[in-house]
């Protein structure tokens, strides 16, 4: 699995590539937390790259969605692949996240 | 992962259970080794064959074998039957005679014990008057399979140790978390969400499908909490299905295993990375 942050204005942008599972979740999970504690709390994850998410992913995810709105801001998902739509569908995660079909939707849903 | 406890756990789906053969095919080529099974409903009658160590060409022998339409007899006349009151329904009430399908099962469990199984195997099972699970891992697998796929209203509950039974499917269609109560670190589930109807032409049919939303919903929750709530790692296997399938459709049945294959086969390569890793 890879991981970079990028800045788009206000946006922290966390794009992740391969697979995050029992192994890789751990260091993603660092990584994000790493970015909100740098002041990043509105951030949008670019999964156009993510061919796969196991459980200890979507915790991941979920953790850091917890610990942005804690802090006033978000973690939205761009860019889901298909096979990952199917995992976050069925665990009820799409309802909970805002999810957008692209980086540009998800950076603009956050408004000024 | 090495010496991590693996579990495999097979859903309620009916006939779409069947992908679960596909799927141990490529569990068997791989030689990945399961050290519990879980199964629930339809996915129970696969759970036992596997956990018996049945070939996935003798399951599906097995499967032509028990799901035919004889095993509805006397459904349509017991349907008319009550609905114009010349027969009465209670708790221990089917409108199917279920004679049909015991034998069947019988024949088809023949000698087999959860004692005597080359695998740990857990089945589960709903208690119909108290409306909790209950979990069968002793004694003959035929009571246990009939009690799991029990579907309510249709046939009629098997008692065991004074309980009612019916369909697990009620109250843990995709039993995940039994196989993290049995201390399982890596569970492959194979599940099955209910087809939709667009069309409804009877008042069953609209309870059918109004079953099918609740049974999906259920589905969605549980693995939903499971997921967020252990750390297990949870492999879910959800076969593609284009079309809805009877319960009766077993002439689609190479095409339900190939499906299961190919789900499990998109699936391996993540599993082996967490073996390996």
């Amino acid at each position: 699995m890879e991981k970079s942050f990028e800045l788009s204005g206000k946006i922290g942008i966390i794009v992740v590539k391969g697979s995050v599972d029992a192994l890789t979740a751990p260091h993603l999970a660092t990584f994000i937390s790493e970015q909100i504690a740098a002041g990043h709390t509105r951030l949008v994850a670019d999964l156009a790259g993510v061919d796969y998410t196991s459980s200890a992913g979507l915790r991941v995810l979920l953790g850091a969605v917890k610990e942005t709105r804690a802090l006033g801001g978000d973690l939205r998902l761009a860019n889901i692949q298909p096979d990952v739509k199917k995992v976050l569908d069925l665990s009820g995660f799409t309802s909970i996240l805002k999810h957008y079909a692209d980086r540009d939707s998800a950076i603009g849903s956050y408004g000024g | 992962m090495p010496n991590k406890k693996i579990a495999l756990v097979i859903g309620s789906g009916g006939i779409k259970c069947a992908a679960a053969i596909g799927l141990v095919k490529v569990l068997q080529e791989e030689y990945l080794p399961i050290d519990l099974i879980v199964g629930c409903s339809g996915g129970s009658m696969y759970a036992s064959l596997i956990a018996a160590a049945v070939s996935a060409e003798d399951m599906q022998a097995r499967t032509l074998y028990l799901w035919t339409n004889e095993v509805m007899k006397d459904y349509t006349s017991n349907l008319k039957a009550t609905q114009d009151g010349s027969v009465r329904f209670n708790e221990r009430s089917g409108l199917v005679d279920d004679s049909v399908m015991n034998e069947r099962l019988r024949t088809t469990f023949d000698g087999l014990t959860f004692e005597n199984l080359a695998i740990p195997l857990k089945l589960v099972a709903t208690d119909l008057q108290t409306g909790e699970k209950v979990l069968l891992d002793k004694g003959p697998l035929m009571d246990a399979v009939r009690a799991s796929l029990a579907i309510p209203i249709i046939f009629p509950p098997w008692e065991i140790d004074g309980q009612l039974l019916v369909d697990g499917a009620a109250v843990d269609p995709l039993p995940v978390d039994v196989a993290i109560q049995e201390g399982a670190d890596i569970i492959i589930a194979m599940g099955f969400m209910l087809s939709n109807r667009g069309r409804m032409r009877s008042m069953t049919a609209v309870q059918q499908q109004l079953n099918n939303i609740y049974m999906n919903n259920i589905l969605k929750s549980t693995y939903a909490f499971y997921n967020l709530a252990h750390h297990a790692e949870i492999f879910p296997i959800l076969p593609d299905f284009e079309e809805p399938l009877g319960m009766f459709d077993t002439d689609k049945l190479p095409d339900i295993i190939a499906r299961g294959e190919a789900a499990a086969r998109a699936e391996l390569p993540h599993i082996q990375r967490l073996l390996a890793g």
